[in-house]
């Protein structure tokens, strides 16, 4: 098997398929626990009472004050005012029909990022290497000859391969209006005008 | 650093102390007292220390809100809110914590 498939292997052997689901299974239950949660901060605020008094009343009256000399004979009427301070009585309501609501989230972008660094080597090296001596000598009567020679042959085959991973998981998470369902609705009947007049607010 | 709003419910039954006992770990981690119910406070709190604020001891739940500006006293809540925050930001000038009424 040539490097360039051992590489192609290497890759896909990288179990995205598990990845994603087990990203996708985290997310569902990370989601279904924040809503759970903010169930529960909906029942609390449902179940929690806030003293709203709707009405603070001021009633301005005139309160004539005795006149006041500003010198060479002149006299002013300052502007006297009485006011009655009235409020309406504390009216129960609870922290939803008053304005707090829980905050729901939804994870809205999910991103498997996944970095592979792959490298191999191959080194093959060779020497080759011959050798060859001759040696003659001569004197009165003899003569001789020598002769040698050598082959040295070195070969040597190095094979190297590294793989390098990395995964990243990044999630976004935002916070998203309450679902419709799970807001209840305030219907509120005015029966003071006649016919009542009916009102629907979230 | 984001500062969310979140409702607060004490374990068992609230009594003052351990209403102020709360309020007054919620300002030891930076975080402001916007009003304090029957259930428990609600408070602004960064993100990194909620999860702090939520493990203690006396806190039973902890649950992130907002304030919708069509409830019927969302106006009211504001100035409650308003108020509560001026006197903490004063307090802190002067180096005292003392909780919210």
């Amino acid at each position: 098997m040539g490097l360039g498939a051992t590489v192609g292997a290497d890759l896909l052997a990288v179990p995205f398929p598990k990845m994603i689901l087990s990203m996708a299974q985290a997310i569902s239950k990370g989601q279904m626990a924040l809503d759970m949660a903010s169930l529960q901060t909906l029942k609390v605020l449902a179940n929690t009472k806030f003293d709203f008094i709707p009405e603070f009343t001021e009633v301005l009256t005139p309160k004539p004050l005795p006149p006041v000399s500003i010198g060479g004979g002149q006299t002013v009427t300052p502007t006297g005012v009485n006011v009655d301070f009235t409020k309406s009585p504390a009216v129960k309501l609870t922290m939803i029909q008053a304005g707090i609501l829980p905050t729901f989230y939804q994870f809205t972008e999910s991103i498997i990022e996944v970095k592979m660094s792959i490298s191999s080597k191959v080194e093959s090296q060779s020497e080759f290497e011959f050798g060859a001596s001759l040696e003659v000598s001569a004197d009165f009567l003899f003569g001789s000859a020598t002769f040698s020679s050598h082959v040295n042959y070195k070969t040597s085959n190095t094979y190297s391969y590294s793989a390098e991973g990395s995964s990243l998981l990044r999630t976004t998470l935002k916070p998203t209006p309450p679902p419709g369902r799970m807001m209840p609705k305030f219907i509120t009947v005015n029966a003071l005008v006649q016919p009542p007049v009916i009102t629907t607010s979230e | 650093m984001n500062v969310q709003m979140y409702m607060i419910s004490v374990k068992g039954t609230l009594t003052e102390d351990t209403s102020r006992e709360i309020q007054r770990f919620v300002r030891k981690c930076g975080g402001l007292i916007l009003m304090s119910t029957q259930t428990g406070p609600l408070v602004a709190l960064s993100d990194e220390q909620a999860a702090v604020v939520a493990n203690h001891s006396l806190v039973g739940f902890m649950g992130p809100v907002h304030l919708n500006p069509r409830g019927l006293a969302a106006g009211h809540l504001q100035q409650i809110f308003a108020e509560n925050l001026s006197k903490q930001l004063i307090i802190e000038d002067r180096g005292d914590g003392e909780p919210a009424s």
